[in-house]
């Protein structure tokens, strides 16, 4: 229980309304803390939840009430001191949570209060929208009476109604000069990092702690981001290689069509499913959208060089193994059958390998079949989608409700000057996805799936090339 | 990739062997294809066991394997595997002794000692020479040949969906950790070096029981050529301690006459050199290095968090952050202040009153274009105001009051609360939201009007804008006398 001395005990307070369960939900990237709604009173009591790093907790952070009636309670407090007393700030409040009045009118208060008072530090909430009044102003000389560092934390920093440096003047006037702007909604990439910046400064001796948590959360932001490259990379590679044959009837080919959408659909589905799990947010923050996924292409490109020198490979390699178990062969006869059975391996082994990849779709070509696989345009559609929504996942914060609304990714043609989404509209597509092109197996919803090393790399350098 | 900051080496780790390894992937290849299992309990263990990211996964997956019976099947997996090798084993035994009772024949005709050297070292030294050459080809497909056969025959003979991921995940392992070709290698090269071992032991045992001679045939070569090949051969089994017959001896050996018993026990010793030197050895030296490469690689097995299948779980078994509960439950709302009432004593004057409740600094006050009779009290902020005109209403209430609000902020309790208290020093109060240029969005409105109505204020008196305020009031300002004065 050693451990337990080094938490970091901090208490999030501030006006009603201002964000401080959004605050919570957004440090602790959990979207289900609290209660959320645009009213005073929502958050009614004290909830607590823990930073953990390595399952350790370092931080403990607590919801508070928000402080709804400043200016009668430092009134008060005020009239509680008898004339000619004068106690230190803690005294004062301790005076105010023995009174009658903080089980009452004051009991929401209280509550604040009673948390701030046993906890290390205090994040002051201030919607910056909000003009600078009386209430605030009286409100933060009662938490300051509490004797604990006071970190505000600008909230709603880019909204156009924003007062920030109002505010910031303001605070300075209390005394209060680190303050750090935090937009719940959408933080800025180093936002949090930049909280703790601030809060070691006020905290000298959890400098070491917040150390910690920083370095932390910039290992896992980096861990999310490359799970969530390879999640694409993964679905990407799965739809190049899908491929789907069917009779050259204009009827069936429509119906091979739709499914082969219905398909691509699913899988890029999967694929947000699992990003927004990665990145613990749930179906409301993306909800379904349809696809404009028009764009196929036709017709076998199975006599195109490429495709012909990866067959030699392939029989190449088949051959060469069935020589080795025809040499085997040839050992355990005591070289009697010398060489026969190696050749018989050979020949057999490259049939084998033939029929095994080509003969299916060899047989096809003959009976007239097409097949049919998405276009070059649905592929770069399918990247450019999924990274733009890897970056609105990476700057959103937990606390936002607004479902996330790509920008002009799906148009395609607008501006966008992020050098990767670029390459993806008009470079060359990645050598990875012209290799999944030509491998059928490497499709996972192809009836032959076989996922194999040589997949796994493919996946992992395109990752790469998402960066 | 292993981003694991703390040591593996916790004691409550599952030991990170190969089968554990096993586990998890078969099991992120069956979450992956088929969906997560139901795992509250088995990730609540995982997350009290280990440590590392590593160590939970490895400790869900057993917990998991075990639920679902997948350890049984890597079990049986596992030892069917032993037995296979076994009869691989017995066969390649078989085989040497076989190789070496054929390359020595019957004993009723002297061997012809090359090709019987070919017979038994030819086909191990052709397959060597293709193992060494596999290192030159594409390094990132490496070994896959044999592994590919292996899921093929998998894929055909496999029962049931599970029987067929457990191999899947085997190959995806060991070809992540590029420990497949010398695993696999170790095989072969076992296999081979027991063949060999056994071959040379038959070789020994045939030649100790059997009288054997040893000749050379040929009908284009010199016999120089022989003696050459013969010495070049025996040159390093010498260094060794085998013999290696003279030259006399070798020209001697052409078939053609007859050679001494000590002639062909030193024949004999050349070909088990042979034998031993060119064959067994090679293949031990190689099987201990692959064995030795192959354990280094595995021992560098890691969990790669960005597997699909993996990437969920993160997040789960080694959450950033957790929720704690609440101090104590909420108390019944008490936000809505007691409705002040109209105290009935004094005699209200007959002013009609204009007062701003907390509004910005920013905004424009009073507002343009209100009536003349209608008395700005100012705006109410700091207590020393508030206070200041809740005293002089207290001695002189008044008959009309409008209170504007900004509909932008939250209704506070605080604000309702100093609405309530005017409330009661005026015998109609009207409210409504400062008109600003950026309108307040109608549900904190909606909210306002709410509140207000709770706190005591008469419904019809709460306007949505300052213009129907002024439109109700229009009637009590023009019987109410002309005031100049502000306070």
């Amino acid at each position: 229980m050693s451990r337990n001395n080094a938490v970091l005990h901090l208490a999030v307070v501030g006006h009603t309304n201002t964000g401080k369960t959004s605050l919570l939900r957004t440090l602790t990237r959990n979207p289900e803390f609290g209660e959320v709604r645009d009213g005073p009173g929502t958050t009614r009591h004290v909830e607590g939840a823990q930073l953990l790093v390595d399952d350790i907790p370092l931080v403990q952070l607590y919801d508070t009430p928000g402080m709804e009636d400043g200016v009668a309670l430092l009134d008060y407090i005020d009239q509680l001191i008898q004339p000619g007393q004068r106690p230190d700030g803690p005294e004062r409040i301790q005076r105010f949570l023995d009174s009658p009045e903080s089980g009452r009118r004051f009991e929401q208060e209280a509550r604040v209060l009673n948390k701030l008072l046993t906890c290390d530090a205090g994040l002051y909430v201030v919607d910056v929208r909000d003009p600078v009044l009386s209430k605030h102003k009286d409100e933060l000389a009662v938490l300051a009476d509490c004797g604990h560092p006071l970190l505000p934390v600008l909230n709603f920093t880019s909204d156009p109604r924003a007062r920030t440096a109002a505010w910031r003047e303001a605070l300075a006037r209390l005394g209060l000069h680190a303050i750090v702007e935090f937009d719940t909604i959408a933080p800025a990439l180093d936002g949090e990092l930049q909280l703790y910046d601030k809060l070691a400064l006020l905290m000298d001796t959890h400098k070491e702690l917040l150390g910690v948590l920083k370095q932390d959360i910039v290992e896992q932001r980096a861990l999310r981001r490359h799970d969530a490259r390879h999640t694409i990379a993964d679905m990407l590679i799965d739809i190049a290689a899908l491929r789907m044959s069917s009779p050259p009837d204009p009827e069936s080919l429509e119906n091979t069509t739709q499914s082969l959408r219905q398909h691509v659909r699913q899988r890029e589905n999967r694929c947000v499913q699992t990003l927004l799990k990665r990145y613990n947010f749930t179906r409301k923050d993306f909800p379904n959208h349809a696809l404009p996924l028009e764009g196929e292409r036709w017709g076998m490109d199975l006599f195109n060089p490429q495709a012909l020198q990866d067959m030699g490979i392939h029989l190449g390699k088949g051959m060469a193994a069935g020589a080795m178990a025809g040499a085997t062969l040839d050992a355990f006869t005591a070289g009697i059958s010398l060489g026969t059975a190696t050749l018989v391996g050979a020949a057999v082994g490259g049939l084998w390998q033939g029929a095994d990849k080509w003969g299916k779709r060899l047989m096809g070509r003959i009976k007239g079949e097409q097949e049919i696989s998405v276009d070059d345009a649905v592929l770069r559609l399918l990247a450019v989608r999924q990274l733009d929504l890897l970056q609105a996942l990476d700057r959103r914060g937990h606390a936002a409700q607004a479902p996330i609304t790509l920008g002009d990714a799906a148009g395609g043609e607008t501006n966008d000057d992020a050098a990767p989404l670029t390459r993806w509209r008009k470079g060359k597509l990645p050598d990875e996805l012209a290799e999944a092109r030509r491998r059928t197996s490497w499709s996972s919803m192809s009836p032959d799936y076989a996922p194999g090393a040589r997949r796994e790399h493919a996946v992992r350098e395109l990752a790469a090339r998402l960066e | 990739m292993s981003h694991d900051r703390a040591s593996p080496d916790s004691t409550s780790a599952p030991a990170a062997t190969l089968t554990t390894h096993w586990l998890a992937e078969t099991l992120r290849l069956r979450e992956a294809q088929w969906g997560h299992l139901e795992d509250a309990r088995e990730n609540m263990l995982a997350r009290v066991q280990g440590r590392t990211y590593t160590q939970k996964v490895l400790l869900r997956a057993q917990a998991l394997g075990r639920r679902e019976g997948l350890d049984d099947l890597l079990a049986s997996l596992q030892h069917n595997a032993r037995i296979a090798l076994f009869i691989l084993v017995a066969l390649a035994t078989l085989a040497g002794i076989l190789a070496s009772a054929a390359a020595l024949g019957d004993g009723a005709r002297s061997v012809n000692v090359w090709p019987a050297l070919l017979a038994m070292l030819g086909l191990n030294a052709v397959a060597f020479a293709l193992w060494l050459l596999s290192f030159c080809i594409r390094g990132d497909r490496q070994g896959t040949w044999l592994s590919d056969a292996w899921l093929w025959l998998t894929r055909k003979l496999a029962k049931g969906p599970d029987a067929m991921l457990a191999p899947r995940a085997l190959i995806e392992l060991l070809g992540r950790s590029a420990s497949q070709r010398w695993l696999l290698g170790a095989v072969s090269h076992g296999l081979w070096a027991v063949a060999l071992a056994s071959m040379s032991i038959a070789l020994l045992v045939i030649l100790s029981a059997k009288r054997y001679s040893f000749s050379w045939e040929t009908t284009l070569l010199s016999p120089d050529t022989f003696v050459r090949l013969t010495n070049l051969l025996g040159w390093l089994p010498a260094k060794l301690g085998f013999p290696v017959p003279s030259d006399t001896v070798i020209r001697a050996s052409d078939g053609l006459q007859t050679l001494s018993a000590q002639a062909q026990a030193t024949w004999s010793g050349w070909l088990l050199g042979c034998v031993i030197v060119y064959g067994l050895t090679p293949r031990v030296i190689a099987l201990a290095v692959s064995l030795y490469v192959g354990r280094r690689r595995l021992a560098r097995l890691a969990i790669d968090s960005a597997l699909p299948g993996f990437a969920e779980l993160r997040t789960r078994l080694t959450p950033t952050s957790e929720i704690a509960g609440v101090d104590k439950p909420a108390d019944p709302d008490r936000a809505v202040p007691h409705p002040g009432t109209h105290r009935g004593g004094a005699i209200p004057h007959d002013d009609a009153i204009l007062v701003g409740v907390e509004l910005p600094e920013s905004a424009a006050w009073p507002p343009p274009g209100l009536p003349g009779r209608l008395i700005n009290m100012g705006v109410l902020d700091s207590r020393a105001q508030r206070r200041a005109l809740l005293e002089r209403l207290h001695l002189r209430p008044v008959k009309h009051m409008l209170i504007l609000y900004d509909a932008n902020q939250t209704p506070d309790r605080g604000a309702l609360r100093l609405i309530a208290d005017l409330n009661g020093m005026a015998q109609q109060v009207h409210a409504a939201p400062l008109d600003q240029s950026d309108g307040a969005p109608a549900q904190r409105q909606a909210d306002w009007a709410s509140k207000l109505k709770a706190s005591g204020l008469d419904d019809a008196r709460i306007h949505a804008t300052l213009q129907d305020a002024l439109t109700s009031l229009r009637p009590a300002l023009q019987d109410a006398p002309a005031h100049g004065e502000t306070p």
